[in-house]
């Protein structure tokens, strides 16, 4: 609470800040583990959100191998699995409770919670101009929410029902009832109990994004000279604020239908032969509730990734963004449409098509933003003077990804289409391109780029390359043949394929994707390893801007202390994308406008 | 005198006029409103009480209670939480993302009417049920 | 000093300053009590929903008809009519204290804000009566061709459509959804009445303690009052969704 009142006690924008004057003692608690700088606290997200990754990442590996060798036997499954693996051969219950388990962790505790927490604490501050969040504290309590959410999520590996297993959208009756399947038991309320905990984190901290994007800006930091990373987590942080609540209704109403014998999502069920007393519930409602949720979701991952591309890209391209007012406004149209449009993942419900015609113009509409989004991507590297740098290339690989997965979005959006294609492994590689892949890319992209700032130290580009070029293809080697089996109607969340005559032929398929998975993964190690080597071995930052970039964070010093600037924040005169004008490389936000400076 | 933060997030302080009896005036419209609000639904239950109930008019006074809430929330939002006296940039960003809720309402209810409509026309085991309930029951309490 | 004039010469989004001109706490209860509306929104909804995909409803006014210590008598909506008068009595005086509290008076603050939490506490009692009234309260309900005698629970509903039966109306299971509904939606609201109350024993306490006359400002008095007036607007659309229609 001191350190609050000491940074946003009256004079927040003083010439010189209290905290700075009075170094007090920090112990190792209070600078690495309850800390209240917003630095460190990225920090920790981005830590958390890449353990949580290696393990995600594992369970795909694990099941990609079910689906790959379905005839044969890893006897040392058994001896990492236990019962899971019976005779070296994952258990069909264990198959979906590692799919559900890689869905969660990836979609909530890496690509929300690691993605949008690191960058939106790391950036906000730095890239307006703020000693901190406006509130550290709050922050703070953000971060340890998230953590008590993992560790649950965690336990719930190893209670002995096993985790929940009924996919990532938890949709009832398998949820509701606990006798419905092995993960249905403890598994299933712990599930619910960590994601509480993770919508307070996402709460705490999407309101405090809010308000320090909109308050603590510094001086001469207009909305319209903000980089397009902080628009990009403003809006992440509205979705966030606006739909979390809404799961955390359906979740509340689900507790109920667990515990208290309620019938909101339950209705004329007979399990094992016994007919229960639940009526007049729908199924259907809690998919209305969840995915009410689930697509802005999908934009929670997204957004802030773009925002990070569009920075790099135009700081790597040494050219200003192409089209900033639109960039921000189809963001902004995008952040409209997330939340109009989540029925279109209930198109096979027995929807009324009237209502459905509806969630599939809306749908399409979003089509519209995406290509403008797109197109600006493109013309900012048009011409540009490109530095291939690591982090360059991860958003240029963003901006593939997003092309290669929106257009079949395309496809999905229209219910005639969805009626064939649902369900099946279509869906599978299109999400996992247009949002996993895609997510993953702008999170690398903003690792490889912010590193020096995180660290002061740079990642190693050799090894980045690698980790690329292996992920890139590799990705592409996995997803693409997914179209061709989902096309053909190979279904998603089958534990085995090989009792089907129809999708024998894709057998050896299977087989490939399972390989490259193994590969692409192994390439993700490389990466980690380069990240916690480059920590502490990494070619040292010797200038405050080694990129040449212009906004407000490379005007720190290399390693800032809490408070970020050491003297006074600097004032800003000029949009974040001054490059290459007037014949010069680049013009920091920092710089008064010249007498005889052109307008872009 | 009226005291205030003071930080350089605030521009200028808005001068808090001593209106007690605005607050004291709201406070009787809220009251009047619930009375009608009440009067409506006692005009409800009598009409559910009569011969033949008329769908029609018991939707119209439903219509007329609904408006009269949001009435009743529109004066507890600008007076009592002030946000009628907030800067205009303040009343937008709070108001237009509730216009969300348009959407949320109708697609759900539409869908619920839908769900409605789905089961009686292709659960006719169960209607029949419904509907055969009470005369079945009847019978038996004639035998009886 | 015209407040016109200066809201319109200012660059309110220029940076340096709040574009609300509010302190960052404030608009980050603002931003809060817009998550919560979505939170009951859904609730709402969803209640919404289950009401319109049923053939038949239960009307509330056979319901929620009685009164405490007035024996069988059939006052329809009267209890919650005086449960909702308290609520607003309440978000009144919580605003009287917010004035106090602009004008520094800190005798004004705590006396009101006693008044307040009087309120709340009157509101959570009556709300405990009207579920130990509903949770207790015994019909009759045809089941399977005999009587039984049923209360309303968050599983059993005994205002269904009325048929005869030996001669006299009697009722059917009605939609389990009313009571889980009923019960889970005023439960969550009451919950927020109950950490409303707290908040404002806490926030009587500080003001008690002199924290916010030594602060110079009431500002914790005013966001604390948003959160309680937030509450009684939600309660305006309880009342509208399960009492009147």
């Amino acid at each position: 609470m001191s350190t609050t009142a000491v940074l946003h006690g009256e004079d927040i924008h003083a010439a010189h800040d209290a905290a700075h004057e009075h170094h007090h003692h920090e112990t190792f608690i209070s600078k690495y583990v309850f800390s209240q700088d917003h630095k460190m606290i990225a920090k920790q997200f981005l830590i958390t959100g890449m353990i949580w990754a290696i393990i995600g990442g594992l369970f795909s590996v694990l099941f990609r191998l079910q689906l790959g060798y379905p005839e044969s036997t890893f006897p040392w499954l058994e001896d990492l699995l236990g019962h899971w693996a019976k005779g070296g051969k994952l258990q069909p219950e264990f198959y979906y409770a590692l799919v559900t388990m890689h869905g969660t962790i990836l979609v909530f505790f890496v690509l929300t919670a690691g993605l949008s927490g690191t960058f939106a604490n790391f950036l906000i501050p730095l890239q307006i101009g703020a000693r901190d969040m406006a509130s550290p504290m709050l922050n703070m309590l953000s971060y340890w929410f998230f953590f008590t959410a993992s560790i649950i999520m965690f336990a719930s590996l190893f209670v002995q029902t096993g985790p929940a297993s009924g996919g990532w959208t938890i949709y009832p009756p398998l949820s509701a009832l606990g006798d419905a399947s092995s993960g249905s038991k403890i598994g299933m309320d712990l599930w619910l109990a960590s994601m509480a905990m993770f919508i307070v984190s996402s709460l705490l901290g999407g309101l405090n994004y809010i308000s320090t994007i909109l308050n603590l800006r510094t001086k001469g930091m207009s909305m319209t000279r903000m980089p397009l990373t902080i628009w990009a987590i403003l809006f992440t942080a509205i979705l966030g604020v606006l739909s979390f609540p809404v799961l955390l209704s359906g979740a509340i109403l689900l507790l109920f239908d667990r515990n208290l014998g309620t019938s909101f999502f339950l209705s004329d069920i007979v399990v094992n032969g016994k007919i229960l007393p639940n009526e007049g519930g729908s199924a259907i409602l809690f998919q209305h509730l969840f995915w009410f949720l689930g697509h802005p979701e999908v934009y929670i991952i997204i957004l802030p990734a773009m925002g990070i591309s569009s920075e790099v890209m135009s700081v790597n391209s040494r050219k200003p963004i192409f089209g900033y007012m639109a960039m921000v406004g189809s963001m902004f149209a995008i952040a409209i449409l997330a939340f109009l449009v989540w029925a279109h993942h209930m198109f096979v419900t027995g929807l009324n098509p009237f209502l459905g015609a509806f969630f599939v113009l809306l749908t399409l509409l979003i089509a519209v933003p995406s290509a403008i989004k797109v197109f600006n991507w493109l013309t900012t590297l048009w011409r540009g003077n490109i530095r291939f740098t690591v982090g360059m290339l991860f958003s240029i690989g963003f901006v593939s990804m997003f092309i290669s997965g929106g257009l079949t979005g395309i496809f999905l959006g229209n219910s005639s289409l969805d009626i064939h294609l649902h369900d099946t492994y279509f869906i599978i590689a299109h999400f996992h391109i247009v949002m996993g892949v895609a997510g993953f890319f702008g999170m690398f992209a903003g690792v490889y780029h912010w590193f020096p700032k995180m660290y002061g130290r740079f990642l190693n580009s050799t090894l980045g390359y690698i980790h690329f070029w292996v992920t890139l293809i590799g990705a592409y080697l996995i997803f693409w043949p997914m179209h061709y089996e989902g096309l053909a109607g190979m279904p998603r969340r089958y534990y085995d394929f090989s009792g089907w005559e129809s999708f024998k032929m894709f057998a050896e398929l299977n087989q490939f994707i399972s390989f490259v998975s193994i590969l692409v993964f192994a390439a993700q190690l490389l990466f980690v390893f380069n990240f916690f080597y480059s920590i502490f071995k990494g070619r040292r930052v010797t200038s405050e801007n080694p990129w040449g970039s212009n906004t407000l964070e490379w005007t720190t010093p290399v390693n800032a202390g809490h408070g970020n600037w050491p003297g006074e924040i600097p004032e800003v005169y000029r949009g974040a994308y001054d490059y290459g004008k007037d014949g010069r490389d680049f013009i920091p936000q920092t710089e008064p406008v010249g007498e005889n400076e052109s307008h872009h | 005198m009226s005291a205030s933060v003071t930080s350089s997030e605030i521009s200028f302080h808005p001068e808090h006029a001593d209106n007690t009896k605005a607050i004291w005036r709201t406070f009787w419209i809220l009251s009047f409103l619930t009375i009608v609000e009440l009067t409506i639904g006692l005009v409800i239950y009598n009409i559910h009480k009569g011969e033949h109930p008329n769908a029609t008019l018991v939707l119209a006074f439903k219509g007329m209670v609904c408006i009269l809430t949001l009435a009743k929330a529109y004066y507890i939002v600008s007076v009592f939480m002030h946000l009628g006296d907030e800067v205009r940039n303040m009343i937008m960003t709070i108001i237009v993302p509730l216009c969300l809720f348009v959407w949320f309402i109708a697609a759900f209810l539409w869908d619920g009417t839908s769900w409605k409509n789905l089961k009686n026309r292709y659960n006719r085991v169960d209607v029949n049920q419904t509907e055969q309930v009470a005369p079945a029951a009847k019978e038996k309490g004639a035998k009886d | 000093m015209s407040t016109v004039a200066v809201q319109q010469g200012t660059k309110w989004w220029s940076g340096g300053k709040s574009p609300f001109n509010a302190s960052y706490g404030k608009v980050m209860m603002w931003y809060f009590l817009m998550s919560d509306a979505f939170t009951f929104g859904a609730f709402l909804i969803s209640y919404g929903t289950i009401r319109f995909s049923q053939n038949h409803w239960v009307d509330p006014n056979h319901v929620f008809n009685s009164f405490p210590f007035a024996g069988h008598a059939n006052l329809p909506l009267a209890f919650v009519s005086l449960m909702t008068f308290i609520l607003i009595a309440s978000s009144v005086t919580m605003v009287l204290a917010v004035h106090e509290g602009h004008k520094m008076n800190r005798l004004g603050v705590e006396k009101y804000m006693l008044w307040t939490i009087l309120g709340g506490i009157c509101f959570l009692s009556c709300q405990a009566w009207e579920w130990t009234h509903l949770l207790t309260g015994q019909h009759e309900v045809l089941v399977n061709g005999h009587l039984e005698l049923w209360n309303t629970t968050v599983s059993h509903n005994p205002f269904g459509p009325e048929v005869m039966f030996n001669g006299k109306e009697v009722a059917t299971p009605g939609p389990i959804a009313f009571g889980s509904y009923f019960f889970e939606i005023t439960g969550f609201h009451g919950f927020h009445v109950f950490s409303g109350v707290v908040i404002n024993i806490v926030m009587y306490i500080k003001t008690r303690m002199k924290h916010f006359e030594l602060r110079g400002h009431y500002e914790m008095i005013e966001k604390a009052g948003l959160y309680w007036h937030f509450v009684d607007l939600v309660w305006v659309f309880v009342f509208l969704c399960f009492y009147l229609i």
